[in-house]
């Protein structure tokens, strides 16, 4: 990368957003893991295999899978975080092989939040 | 009149600030004003209500009318229509029929009260892709700092936000920068405090780990500021992993210019590193932690010289930590209006805590400073995580600090009132106890710490704590006599006064507080020989309440020493002749029947009979 | 071996100086015992002791006076003082005077090889012993040293470098053998008693070799909340050695960790870079099955 000017990073700034919009880029959602020590710990690298290994099976691929830092919550660990098109986020806790099943199946799949598992639905205030 | 406000809730979600919602309030405002409406209606921000793809999301109240997709160009037409008691049909959302049953984060109390700032890209970028940190403001605050600012603006920013130090004592930020601005040198250093040394805490960890390029961008910033051109990141070598992504984060930023010659076209030079800390907690001590970076043991010294004057290599050096750093970007991208918007008017802006122990929701969270520390514990927190058990005390500020009880659960949380009760602020560690802690135990437990920690220079603390710590040995295994109350107050006035640094300076914290607060429990293990939880084994017996006991057998077949008869669904009983105190029966009794009672072996039978009397 | 300075204890109870005795002579120490301040002046005048360990109170000649008498007349020798409970100003007039630390009495033998062990730090280092040259058996593999070698040689001319030289020499090795210090010490031009003396001070580094795989304990204080101290005792107990120690089959080494940062899921344990979290006391010894 060349060096940046204040000019650049601007600009930088607007394309980075645009990548980061699943829906700008053509894709149905994202689905976030989040991944600090205490994730890990508790088993979100497990958890995100079995997560890759279901889509895959399904054959989907229009969403986005990625990682992410801590969320806060680490009681409550291993923590998703899934955003369909049209959908507010919902963080999924506590996650195990059975529930990211049921998750991929109702939720990423079939389009509807699975409400019995669902923590919370929306954004956190920041500012 | 109070029933006539129009009060316009604009969410300040991440989602609806991503759409604009930033630019919407300032419209609410600025109509509001124009029109000289402030008596009638009130503008602020509100929660999320869970509807984040109809962002901009606003709120009217009276009748919670929710309006969707809000433009900044749609406030005056709002405001309007509601004025004259109706309702702008063009925007209005209507939820949908079957609401969700899923919470929002705005009605969710674990949410309510959070405002992140510190932790503003919490969850919501790749930490290891730098473009993504660009993508939510990153790295504007360091641009208009380099590129339209002098240096003297950058400190005076710093300084008129009213951003005190993150690390423990709360020194005010912009006025350490200032000192070393203004000393001369051929050489001056910025070092960043990522060794977050008190157990309990992990606040620093999680925001190197889950938003490295914050701490990178601050640091840059304070660099402009005092006019370092070489920086280093002491971290802790036992985080890895946020060690792995602050290097991947100076990495990226260095090859796209944003560390290293001439950042930006600013001619700023700024070179930034990590140095790996190898373990001892006086390394938190600014003094010592230079010392370490210079390869030798980290011991502190006597301060005059500051470091703003004579640090690192003898050079003027400034020492913030992760917190503080990150704090900084977006008072510059905001201004400090914006910073003191929230806190109070000495602490402002947001402090992030890492709440644990006996509590329910376990976890880092970021509330406006002068938030009642009852907020924090029952509704963030979500109160005790077991059932059936009371709040004892919240212990804060790790080694250095103390435990504040029940009674003062209103205490605003801000850096002076914390201190008023004989806890410090800390770096934000908040361990939160339950009756089944004892408080006699949690002072030696912080004691065994100080003095395995203490660097052994001065030896009032080096002495002083070991003192300290076979007097609480004592009392907690059933040694204690008359007296080791005071005399522990005589050693910790002692060790206050004459330690060098804050680890000796602060090392009694948690004793003082703990007798402040908690000297009964000091009274019953010294003179009753009991200790009421149970935790210090040699201070307690057993005793199954005959009243309370369904026979249900659990604890029998939990104990290990097979020391609990009793018929089926009839009262149970311990031996006590077998019984090695272990807890065992009263963590599995669902009924609490189990009781704890004054050391039989230590009082005698006769007296333990009555155990309850104190 | 050389490098171990003898040892007067100084006691006007005989039961003292012999079970003081017993202890230090087990690990390896010189000892002799004095009976009384008097004894002891006119033993030190015939010979010289690394260690002085001694009593407060005792008739004619108390440890005050003593210990004053050593600190003009023989100011390289480490005092340490035994004692029963001291009243502070006691206390406070020896640290005026300058010891290096304190026994309770009654002590069991862990605390007084604790405090003897530091005590011997402190001596060594003022003597800067460990340089006297003397080779010993290179007890790391040849190829380890040119490593080495190859760290000292890139960190050789910076500044304040020591510290990352001796983490790298860790995570090669595994711990710190003495040989291995004294390479670094050569290699970087630092006085070896710095060498050891950096080396102590940091509770990352360990002059002791780890078992094949390393227990490490959480103590921070989410953990101790949640009863990690006894999840120690129930790994101590399990493995048989006490904590820093290693089994003698060389299998686990045991340690305790001041906090890592996984509070939320108290009480940690971590086996090598594995974390297991919410560890019940009771079965801590589960968490090692697969280690075997």
């Amino acid at each position: 990368m060349s060096k940046l000017t204040a000019e650049d990073l601007v600009r930088l700034r607007d394309k980075a957003r645009a990548a980061m919009d699943f829906e700008k880029q053509g894709y149905r959602g994202k689905v976030v893991m989040h991944t600090g020590t205490c994730g890990i710990a508790a088993g979100a690298e497990k958890v995100m295999a079995v997560l890759t290994a279901e889509l895959k099976e399904r054959n989907v691929t229009d969403l986005v899978v990625t990682t992410s830092g801590c969320a806060g919550i680490c009681s409550r660990e291993p923590l998703m975080t899934v955003q369909l098109k049209g959908q507010s986020p919902v963080k999924y806790t506590e996650l195990t092989e059975a529930k990211v099943k049921s998750i991929v199946e109702e939720h990423l799949v079939g389009g509807q939040p699975v409400e019995k598992l669902a923590f919370v639905m929306g954004c956190e205030a920041a500012y | 009149m109070a029933n006539d406000l129009i009060q316009i809730s604009v969410c300040s979600g991440t989602g609806c600030l991503d759409a604009g919602s930033l630019l919407v309030r300032t419209a609410f405002e600025d109509h509001v004003r124009s029109q000289g409406l402030e008596k009638t209606v009130a503008v602020n921000f509100g929660g999320c209500a869970g509807t984040c793809p109809q962002g901009p999301v606003v709120t009217v109240e009276p009748g919670g009318v929710l309006y969707h997709g809000v433009q900044p160009g749609d406030a005056a037409a709002i405001v309007g229509e509601h004025l004259k008691g109706g309702v702008l049909d063009r925007l209005r959302y209507e939820p949908p029929e079957e609401p969700s049953k899923i919470p929002s984060t705005g009605a969710l109390p674990l949410y309510r009260h959070q405002v992140l700032r510190v932790l503003r890209n919490k969850g919501l970028i790749d930490p290891e892709s730098m473009e993504e940190y660009i993508a939510r403001d990153g790295y504007q605050g360091a641009a208009k700092a380099l590129t339209q600012m002098t240096a003297e603006e950058v400190v005076a920013t710093v300084k008129n936000s009213g951003l005190r130090g993150r690390g423990g004592a709360g020194f005010p930020t912009g006025l350490k920068w200032e000192f070393a601005s203004k000393s001369v040198a051929d050489q001056k250093y910025l070092l960043c405090n990522g060794d977050e040394g008190d157990p309990g805490a992990f606040m620093d960890r999680s925001v190197m780990e889950a938003d490295p390029h914050s701490v990178v961008e601050g640091m840059i910033i304070g660099s402009r500021a005092i006019g370092a051109t070489k920086g280093v990141i002491y971290v802790r070598a036992e985080y890895p992993l946020a060690v792995k992504r602050l290097q991947k984060a100076i990495d990226d930023a260095t090859a796209a210019g944003l560390l290293g010659k001439n950042i930006l076209g600013s001619g700023h030079d700024f070179e930034l590193s990590i140095y790996l800390g190898a373990g001892a907690f006086v390394c938190g001590e600014e003094t010592a932690l230079m010392r370490s970076i210079e390869g030798k043991r980290g011991m502190p010294r006597p301060r005059p010289p500051f470091p703003a004057h004579k640090g690192l290599w003898d050079k003027p050096t400034v020492l913030n930590n992760v917190e503080t750093y990150a704090n900084v970007p977006p008072i510059l991208l905001h201004g400090a209006d914006w910073y003191r918007s929230l806190g109070t008017q000495k602490s402002a802006g947001t402090k992030v805590f890492a709440l644990t122990g006996a509590i329910k929701n376990v976890g880092l969270v970021e509330v406006p400073m002068g938030i009642p520390l009852r907020t924090i514990i029952y509704e963030v927190g979500g109160g005790i995580g077991k059932k059936n058990k009371k709040f004892k005390a919240v212990q804060m500020g790790g080694p250095s600090g103390g435990c504040i009880p029940e009674h003062l659960l209103d205490t605003a949380v801000d850096f002076d009132s914390i201190n008023a009760t004989g806890a410090i602020m800390g770096s934000g560690g908040m361990v939160v106890m339950d009756e089944d802690n004892c408080m006699v135990s949690l002072a030696k437990f912080f004691l065994g710490f100080t003095a395995d920690e203490s660097c052994g220079k001065c030896p009032p603390c080096r002495v002083g704590t070991r003192v300290m710590l076979d007097l609480l040995t004592d009392i907690t295994e059933g040694r204690g006599k008359p007296g080791d109350i005071e005399t522990l107050i005589d050693i910790c006035d002692d060790i206050k006064n004459t330690s060098l640094c804050g680890l000796g300076q602060t090392a009694p914290n948690p004793v003082l507080t703990t007798i402040r607060y908690f000297r009964d429990e000091y009274e019953s293990h010294i003179h009753d020989k009991w200790c009421k939880t149970g935790i210090c084994r040699d201070l307690a017996s057993f005793e199954i309440d005959p009243e309370i006991c369904t026979g249900c057998g659990v604890c029998a077949r939990a104990c290990p020493q097979e020391a609990i008869v009793g018929e089926k669904k009839k009262p149970h009983r311990i031996i006590q002749e077998l019984c090695i105190q272990c807890r065992t029966c009263y963590d599995k009794c669902k009924f609490n029947s189990i009781q704890i009672k004054a050391s039989r072996k230590l009082t005698g039978v006769a007296a333990a009979a009555e155990g309850g009397k104190h | 071996m050389s490098d171990k300075p003898n040892i007067l204890v100084v006691d006007d109870e005989s039961i003292v100086i012999r079970s003081a005795e017993l202890v230090l002579k087990g690990a390896g120490y010189e000892v002799e015992g004095a009976n009384g301040g008097r004894e002891a002046i006119a033993k030190m005048e015939q010979k010289s002791y690394g260690l002085v360990f001694t009593d407060l109170k005792m008739p004619e000649v108390d440890g005050i006076t003593l210990i004053r008498w050593v600190r003009n007349a023989r100011p390289d020798t480490g005092i340490v003082i035994l004692t029963g409970y001291p009243s502070q100003d006691t206390i406070k007039e020896a640290l005026s005077l300058g010891i290096i630390d304190y026994v309770p009495k009654p002590f069991t033998p862990a605390v007084l090889l604790d405090v003897t062990q530091r005590a011997v730090h402190w001596v060594l280092e003022r003597r800067g012993a460990a340089g006297k040259g003397e080779e010993e058996k290179e007890d790391f593999p040849p190829s380890m040293a040119a490593e080495l070698d190859k760290v000292i040689e890139f960190y050789r001319d910076k500044p304040g470098s020591l510290i990352p030289v001796l983490q790298r020499a860790q995570e090669m090795i595994g711990w710190l053998p003495v040989p291995a210090l004294r390479r670094i010490a050569q290699g970087m031009n630092i006085p070896p008693a710095e060498v050891h003396s950096v080396t102590t001070f940091y509770s990352f580094f360990t002059m002791k070799p780890r078992g094949d795989h390393n227990v490490r304990v959480c103590l921070g204080t989410a953990c101790y909340v949640k009863r990690a101290e006894e999840v120690m005792k129930t790994l101590e107990e399990g493995l048989g050695v006490e904590v820093g120690g290693v089994t003698p089959d060389r299998k686990f080494s045991l340690e305790e960790v001041r906090c890592l940062g996984a509070c939320g899921l108290a009480p940690v344990v971590m086996v090598d870079s594995d974390t297991f979290a919410g560890i019940d006391p009771k079965a801590a010894m589960d968490v090692l099955k697969p280690y075997g």
